[in-house]
Formats: structure tokens, C-alpha cells, sequence
């Protein structure tokens, strides 16, 4: 799949050029509306995936590498990418992890959530914070991480 | 008194601790490290002789796993006690005399810190007061004892020995597991106990109760067969005493402490702790009991020393004569009468003094000698004089003769079987019959380990050493203490003997003593028949030992069965192997699809799930017409001629299904089989680069068959899985208390409440309520990211076939 940029049209590749930001936009939207309109961390993080494959489709596994990253090839066969997918899998389980043991250190039970109510800010006035939020995001990245991980080295074959 | 809970803690935690620290003491102090261990084994028996003079007896307890009842309970009584010493007594010996012995030896940090751990394991079992502790430290001490075995790791004998006594020793163990759990079921049967209990010490207090429910439900004598079987394995009894033996394979002060001082005792003990639990007062003289035990351990008694006087090794012979004397602690305790459990206690103190002995005295003879075979030993008096002193000492206690204290404990089991067979008649007279017929081997093979220092030298022996002073002081203590007891019996039996034997009867108990016979008693006249006989037989000692040998072949020895038994199941496992992992993949999918099938219809069957009511079931027409969508695209894979056409027409189910939710107003699931039918068809499509476009040649008809009815099948359990599934109709509370906990709560409280805070009560369940499963959802997509990872990179690197 790796040589597919030459097989792909303009029109597919003018309209992922448009579209693959708006879903990533549209992916966070997702993650942040998540805890009170339907969304959510794991919704998001597979929408931010699709947005990564189609990129892979459209452009090549290399693209993403070379031209948005400016890693140079080193030549492997192995994508150095894949690790970096990797890391971000691994700091999700961290970020979960985490800010599920935080409550502990409050003589809680373990992932206990809580929730701050912040007055009085600018323009949003009366703010809510979630912890759920930092699991939420821990949840987005072990995702994300996971799934491009898949992604990238079955397309790499 | 009661036990001071941390003196007691710290007995069992001690030497654990010691062991984790021993590997950087070793690097400080190197090969002292001996001396190092046997301070802590001394520190430790400090401990228990505290808690001994105290006067301590009963129970501590500390919350272990306090939903399920288990605690870490510790009971301190004479039997306690006794195997408390031991551990510890002799742990100081056989540490400082590895001083001397390992000098020179590999591994000698893993050595010290198995050997600490396995003394804490040891008086962990001692103590136990709790089945579920008693059983942890029990299988501690078969770990420990596996690496012991195995010290030298490269040695084939090291690795089948460690291997056998592993096997036996464990799996015996996992036997009384069940055994235990039958007894903590039973405790939950009675009205006597609350609850169910783990207590050992409840469950004795309550032994007429729990007798009565077990015999009722049939129980008795099966978890008297479990236990046993735990005893019996770990104390090497026949048919399960051809570990031992291999067991010489560790090094000889393992050998004295695990193989013949302490561990091997662990059965033993275990059968005097449940001695007051099964064994009434009143009990028949031939009871359930006393059927299993006494035979048991008098067919061990005869047997093993019978194979004593066949071993070549003295090793060996002292491996079998360990198994024997066990045998006769067994049958002792296996007797319904009071001379029984006295005989019983008294042994374990004075078969662990002169066998520790031996076995050191052995250790030296190999050490300084240079070989362990008796052909090539005698003579050796001139060359070690003081060991010669030991092990004639010992050995004349070994082999029950007057006064030593031997002589003691076997008279009290000749005392046992007599009156056994006296209130029985007929058969039972075959106890003391035996027992004399035993005993005659045991005297044999004792008598020929005390010749190995006089007579002539044999040509091959060479220049023998003279002991360092490390290896040969603990013997000379042992020594002394079997003199010491000989001496002065009754001082022993007041002092510790006493209060074992009050361990091991129901009831209040008094203590004994014993005295040297002035009457002509039949177990007198029982003594006098093994010494006059064995006497007699001693000049005939190597056709008797060629006779024996001549008879083991073939199916006779349980090494043939062992041997036998292990080869089966590993050729039976190398050749059902490539049948079951063909390595195709559609073998391994029909097969568990078959199995996820069978397994949920007959669960459905078994468990009587009536057919769910499904009238009134209304649909609206749009979702009819989404689902009839999805049936033709159903239909559509099913005809496609390429794996891409069937890929797309798939995703036209998947898709169809996604609308199906958001008309049944579940926007949450709805986006969520969106993207995920998206990312799936984009993998699929990237998988599908690799594979043939078009379906390979038709299978044949047969297959063809077999896979449309399993599909069906397949089809037909989900179909019903969610029928019966979503017939439950849970009580309105979960739903109303989803509804009031997930949103804002009303009054701004406190950080932590009992809200969710959120308005999206599916997110809520997933990220707050349910956070834990998530979290493992989580970890499992990672976990198969990485192992997508793995398989993919390893193919062309792993190990090929």
C-alpha cells in the first residue's frame, strides 16, 4: 500500500486534504463534549484513527513520516512512527492509570471521579471540570496509539 | 498464655526476610554466610524457646482475606512447638555445618536464601492455625524443596529428582487442598459454627459435629483419603516414597534438614493436627481411621525398610529408613488408643535427633571418603574416630535398641499395635505381626550403617580426611541429645513430649512417661523378637540385600509406575499435539466456534432459560425497512466473487445496523459502529492488498455443508443469546439510580460525590461507574496492538519448524 500515492486521483487527494482536518477537529470536539452530549474518549479516538488511515490510504504510509513529521527515512523496513504510535498507546494506560490511583492519595477508593465547579469564568461563567475527563483522555490515547499502531504495520506489509 | 502475636510473626517472617537479604550479605561476606544464616535460624528458635517458656498456647490471628474468612492465624501448642524447634534446632545445625560442607560449591547465595526460606515456610506449616495459610506454607515448602534438590542445575539426576519430588509433593498437596475445602463446606452445613470456617483450631473444637455432617453426606472418608493423600506424598509414604530417594540428590545438609528432620514431617504433623478432628474419644479400635493411617504408615514402615536394607548408597538407605520411621509415626497416629499418640510424638523428637545425626555422619563419610557406596565403605573408625561415636549412637537408637531412645517410641508402637489387636482379635493381629516384621528390616539396615566403621578397610578406599570442625559439632549435638533423651526420657516428655501429645488427642489430655521395661510384657517380648532375629539375620545381611534386589523389577517397583506414568503422558502429549494444533486457522475457528455453540445451548438447556415472551413487539416501518437492507447486503456477502466486493457488501450490514440505532435512539452506540465500521473496512481493505482477489477453488461439498451449518448454528445462539439476554428485566433501581447518580448533582457539594456529573449518561457508565472495565478495555486494546506487532515483525525471525 506503501506506493498507493500514485494510484490515488487528485479529487481523492484535494478532498482528504480538506476533510482529515475537519475530522480531527471533529474527533477532539468529540472527546471534550463527551461527559455531558454523546461522544466520548473511545468515540473519538476511533474517529481520530480513521482519520490517520485515511490519510495512509490516500497518501502512503511514508507521507506522514517524510512530510508531516520530517523524520528522515533511516531505511529500515521498520516505521519509526510505529514506536512513537506506540509511546502514545503507553502514555493513555499511564494517564488512565493514574488519574485513577490520584483519589488514593485523598482517601478515596480507587477511581473515584469528582467534579469541580469553577465560578465565575470568563466567558464560559460557571465552569465544570470532571475528572472523568483525565480518564477520558487517557482512554483517547491507549485508543488512538492502539489502533494506529494496527493500522500502520498491516498496511505496512 | 497467649502467644505474643509479634514474637509469633516474627518466627515464621524472619527467616523470609533473612533470604530476600541474603544475596547482598553474600557479596559482603561470602562464603561466612553460612554462619550468617545459622545466627538467624539461632535468633529464631530464641523466638520459639521464648513463646515455649512463656507457656504460650493458643491462637493468634491477623485479617488476611477478610471476605472469604481466611485470616493469617497462627496456633501455638505442643505440636506447634515441637515442629517449631526442630525447624529452627536443626536449622542452626545443618547452616552452620553447610559452613563446612558447601566450601567451595556453586550457587551457594540461592543455596542459603532456599534454605532460610524454606525455614520460614516450615514454620509457617508448624503454626498455621488457618487451612488456607496451613496450605500456603505447605506448597512453600515443596518450592524450596525443588530448588534444593535441583542445586546442581546442570546435572540430568538434579533435574529428574527435582522434577519427581515437584510432582508428587505438590499434586499430594493440591489433593488436601480439596480435602480442606470439603471441611470448610462441611463447617458451613452446621449450626454450630457460624458461617464457614478456615480455623483449624474451630474446626477441632467442633470435630463431633463435623464428623456427623461429613458421614452423612458421604463425605468421611473421602476427605480422609484427600488429607491423607497430602500426608502421604509429602512424607514420602509408600506408594509415594520413590521422590525421596532421588531427593539425595541436594546436597547432604539439605538432605538432613528437609528430607529426614523437617519437611518430610510436614505429613506427619498433618496427620497429628487432624488426629483430634476425625479420631473421637470413643473411637472403634478398627474405625475409618485407624484403617487408613495404621496401615498406611505400617505397610510404609516395612516396606521402606525393607528397600533400606536392598540401597547400594548410604544415602539411599537412609532416605528409605527415613520414609520407614515416618511410616511408623503414621501408623502410631493411625492407632485409636492413647498409646499411639504417644508413641507417635515421641518418635518425631527422636527419629529428627538420630536422623539429622545420620545424615550428617553420611555427609561426611561422602565428604572425606569421596564415595557414598557401602561396598566401598568400612573400617572408617581409625580415620573418624569421634563421627563413629555419632553414628554408632545413633544408629543403635535407629534400630529401637535398649536404651536408646528409640527404644522408647517403638516399644510405645509395639504397645499400640498390641492392644489394638487385643481389643479387636482376627485380623488386626497382623498390626503387631508387621510391626515386629518391619521392625526386624529397620534393625538390619541400622546395624549395617554402624558397620561401615569397623571391619577392614575395603582396597579402593583411599586417604580419608578428618572433618572440619563446622561439619562435625552439629552431629555431636544431636548425638549428645539423643544420649540426653535416652538418659532422661521423662524430663523430654514433661517438658515438650507431653504437651504433643495433648496436640494430637481429643479432649483434655494428661501427659505420659515412659520407664525401662522390668516385666516380661508381650511388647517386651515383641522387642526382644526384632533384636533376636534381627541379630540373627545380620550375618545373611547381603543375600537378604541381593534377595530384595533380585524381587524389584518391572511392575513391583512404584518407580516403574512413576517412570511410566511421566513417559506416557509426555509421548501421549507429543502425539495428540499435531492433531489438535494443525496450524489452520479454519480448524481452530470451527473447532471454537463448535465449542462457543455447544457450550452456550447446552448452557441454556442445562439451566431450563424459558423461551422470552416477544409479543407485543412493535417496530416501526423505517427500521423494518433498515434491517431488510441489512439482510440483502447479508445475502449479498454471501454471493460475492471477490473478497473486496464481499468486504464493501459486509459493511453494508454494518452500517445498515448503525442507522438501526440511531432510529432506536441510542446516538452514543450509533457513532460509535459508524467509526468503527469505517476503520474496519479501511483495515480490511489494506489487509485484502496482500490476499488472492478472487475465492480459491470451490471447497468440496462436504465442507461446504459442514460450514453453512455451523454458520447457522452460529447465527442461531446469537439470535437466542440476545433473546434471552435482554429478556431480563432488571428492577427499575439500576435504571433510576443511573439516571439520579450520572447527571449534576443539585447542590454544588463536595469534590468527591456521589454523582457523575456529567449529562451523558452513557459516558458517565463507561468513564465513572463502570471505569474499572474500561480501563481494562483499555489495556486489552493495547495489549493486541502490541501482539498484532508482534506477530507481524516475528514472523519472518521466530523459530521455524
Amino acid at each position: 500500500m506503501s506506493g498507493s500515492s500514485g494510484r490515488t486521483t487528485v479529487i481523492s487527494r484535494t478532498v482528504a486534504r480538506i476533510v482529515v482536518p475537519i475530522i480531527l477537529v471533529t474527533a477532539i470536539a468529540l472527546l471534550f463534549r463527551g461527559h455531558n452530549l454523546p461522544g466520548g474518549g473511545f468515540i473519538g479516538a476511533v474517529l481520530a484513527a480513521a482519520a490517520f488511515a485515511l490519510v495512509y490510504v490516500i497518501f502512503g504510509l511514508d507521507f506522514i513520516q517524510r512530510e508531516i513529521l520530517d523524520i528522515a527515512p533511516d531505511g529500515s523496513e521498520q516505521h519509526r512512527l510505529v514506536e512513537n504510535y506506540r509511546w502514545m498507546a503507553s502514555l493513555g494506560l499511564a494517564i488512565a492509570v493514574a488519574s485513577s490511583l490520584a483519589p488514593l492519595a485523598f482517601d478515596a477508593p480507587f477511581l473515584t471521579q469528582g467534579v469541580l465547579f469553577l465560578e465565575h469564568v470568563p466567558i464560559y461563567g460557571e465552569l465544570e471540570v470532571a475528572s472523568a475527563f483525565a480518564f477520558d483522555l487517557g482512554v483517547f490515547f491507549a485508543v488512538v496509539g492502539g489502533l494506529l499502531t494496527i493500522v500502520a504495520e498491516v498496511g505496512n506489509e | 498464655m497467649q502467644p505474643t502475636p509479634e514474637v509469633v510473626l516474627a518466627v515464621v517472617f524472619l527467616p523470609f526476610l533473612a533470604a530476600a537479604f541474603t544475596p547482598a550479605v553474600y557479596r559482603l561476606l561470602g562464603e561466612r554466610t553460612a554462619y550468617f544464616a545459622a545466627t538467624v535460624a539461632l535468633v529464631t528458635l530464641g523466638l520459639v524457646t521464648d513463646q515455649y517458656l512463656a507457656g504460650a498456647h493458643g491462637t493468634v490471628a491477623f485479617d488476611w482475606i477478610p471476605s472469604l474468612g481466611v485470616s493469617l492465624a497462627f496456633h501455638v501448642d505442643g505440636l506447634a512447638l515441637l515442629i517449631a524447634f526442630l525447624a529452627s534446632g536443626v536449622g542452626v545445625l545443618i547452616l552452620t555445618y553447610s559452613g563446612g560442607y558447601m566450601h567451595g560449591e556453586p550457587g551457594q547465595a540461592k543455596y542459603y536464601a532456599t534454605l532460610l526460606a524454606f525455614m520460614g515456610s516450615m514454620l509457617g506449616v508448624a503454626l498455621a492455625g488457618d487451612l488456607i495459610a496451613l496450605f500456603v506454607f505447605w506448597e512453600l515448602t515443596s518450592l524450596s524443596s525443588f530448588i534444593l534438590i535441583g542445586h546442581y542445575t546442570g546435572e540430568k539426576s538434579s533435574q529428574y529428582a527435582a522434577r519427581k519430588s515437584m510432582l508428587i509433593t505438590v499434586s499430594g498437596g493440591l489433593f488436601m487442598l480439596v480435602g480442606f475445602l470439603l471441611l470448610v463446606w462441611a463447617s458451613g452445613q452446621t449450626t454450630a459454627i457460624e458461617g464457614t470456617t478456615y480455623s483449624i483450631q474451630l474446626l477441632v473444637e467442633h470435630a463431633d459435629v463435623l464428623r456427623a455432617e461429613l458421614s452423612s453426606a458421604g463425605l468421611l472418608v473421602p476427605v480422609l483419603v484427600l488429607i491423607g493423600l497430602g500426608a502421604a506424598t509429602k512424607s514420602a509414604q509408600v506408594p509415594f516414597h520413590v521422590w525421596l530417594p532421588n531427593a539425595m540428590e541436594a546436597p547432604t545438609p539439605v538432605s538432613a534438614f528437609l528430607h529426614s528432620a523437617t519437611m518430610v514431617k510436614a505429613g506427619v504433623y498433618l496427620v497429628g493436627r487432624f488426629r483430634p478432628l476425625f479420631l473421637p474419644k470413643e473411637a472403634a479400635v478398627l474405625g475409618d481411621w485407624t484403617l487408613i493411617f495404621a496401615v498406611l504408615g505400617l505397610l510404609t514402615m516395612t516396606v521402606a525398610a525393607m528397600l533400606a536394607v536392598s540401597a547400594t548408597d548410604i544415602k539411599e538407605l537412609l532416605a528409605y529408613s527415613t520414609a520407614s520411621h515416618l511410616g511408623l509415626i503414621i501408623a502410631a497416629f493411625g492407632f485409636a488408643n492413647s498409646y499411639g499418640a504417644e508413641a507417635g510424638a515421641f518418635h518425631i523428637l527422636n527419629h529428627a535427633s538420630f536422623k539429622a545425626a545420620l545424615f550428617m555422619v553420611a555427609g561426611i563419610i561422602a565428604h572425606e571418603a569421596g564415595t557414598r557406596n557401602i561396598d566401598r565403605l568400612g573400617g572408617l573408625r581409625k580415620h573418624l574416630p569421634i563421627t563413629a561415636v555419632i553414628a554408632v549412637v545413633a544408629s543403635l537408637s535407629m534400630a529401637g535398641f535398649p536404651p536408646f531412645n528409640g527404644f522408647y517410641s517403638k516399644e510405645l508402637l509395639f504397645e499400640a499395635s498390641y492392644h489394638a489387636a487385643e481389643h479387636m482379635g482376627g485380623i488386626a493381629w497382623a498390626f503387631p505381626v508387621v510391626a515386629v516384621f518391619g521392625s526386624v528390616f529397620t534393625f538390619l539396615y541400622s546395624i549395617k550403617f554402624a558397620s561401615l566403621f569397623f571391619g577392614d578397610e575395603p582396597d579402593g578406599l583411599g586417604h580419608v580426611h578428618r572433618p572440619p570442625v563446622a561439619m562435625l559439632v552439629p552431629p555431636a549435638i544431636l548425638g549428645a541429645l539423643v544420649l540426653a533423651i535416652s538418659a532422661d526420657p521423662n524430663l523430654f516428655i514433661e517438658g515438650l513430649v507431653g504437651q504433643v501429645y495433648g496436640s494430637v488427642v481429643p479432649g483434655e489430655a494428661h501427659s505420659f512417661s515412659v520407664h525401662f521395661p522390668t516385666k516380661l510384657t508381650p511388647y517386651v517380648i515383641m522387642s526382644i523378637i526384632t533384636i533376636v532375629v534381627g541379630a540373627a539375620a545380620f550375618p545373611f545381611y547381603d543375600r537378604i540385600h541381593d534377595a530384595i534386589n533380585a524381587a524389584l523389577r518391572g511392575p513391583v517397583r512404584a518407580n516403574w509406575w512413576y517412570d511410566n506414568f511421566v513417559e506416557g503422558l509426555t509421548t501421549t502429549s507429543v502425539a495428540v499435539t499435531p492433531k489438535i494444533q494443525t496450524g489452520l486457522l479454519r480448524t481452530y475457528a470451527t473447532w471454537g466456534l463448535f465449542g462457543f455453540v455447544a457450550l452456550a445451548l447446552g448452557g441454556y438447556a442445562a439451566a431450563g432459560v424459558p423461551m422470552p415472551n416477544i409479543e407485543g413487539l412493535s417496530v416501526s416501518i423505517p427500521i423494518v425497512l433498515v434491517l431488510l437492507v441489512a439482510l440483502v447486503g447479508a445475502f449479498a456477502v454471501d454471493v460475492a466473487p471477490s473478497h473486496v466486493a464481499g468486504v464493501l457488501t459486509l459493511s453494508i450490514v454494518g452500517f445498515m445496523v448503525a442507522i438501526f440505532y440511531i432510529l432506536a435512539d441510542a446516538p452514543d452506540l450509533a457513532l460509535t459502529q459508524l467509526v468503527v465500521e469505517t476503520l474496519v473496512l479501511v483495515i480490511f481493505l489494506l489487509v485484502l492488498d496482500r490476499l488472492p482477489a478472487f475465492y480459491g477453488d470451490a471447497p468440496d461439498r462436504l465442507v461446504f455443508i459442514r460450514d453453512g451449518l455451523l454458520s447457522f448454528a452460529v447465527g442461531g445462539t446469537v439470535f437466542l443469546t440476545v433473546l434471552f439476554s435482554t429478556n431480563a428485566d432488571p428492577d427499575g433501581s439500576l435504571k433510576e439510580f443511573f439516571i439520579h447518580h450520572a447527571g449534576v448533582p443539585a447542590e454544588h457539594g463536595t469534590f468527591f460525590a456521589d454523582f457523575g456529573g456529567g449529562s451523558n449518561i452513557v459516558n458517565v457508565i463507561l468513564v465513572d461507574f463502570r471505569g474499572f472495565d474500561t480501563m481494562g478495555e483499555i489495556s486489552v486494546v493495547v495489549m493486541a496492538s502490541l501482539a498484532i506487532l508482534t506477530l507481524i515483525r516475528m514472523r519472518g525471525q521466530g523459530e521455524t519448524q
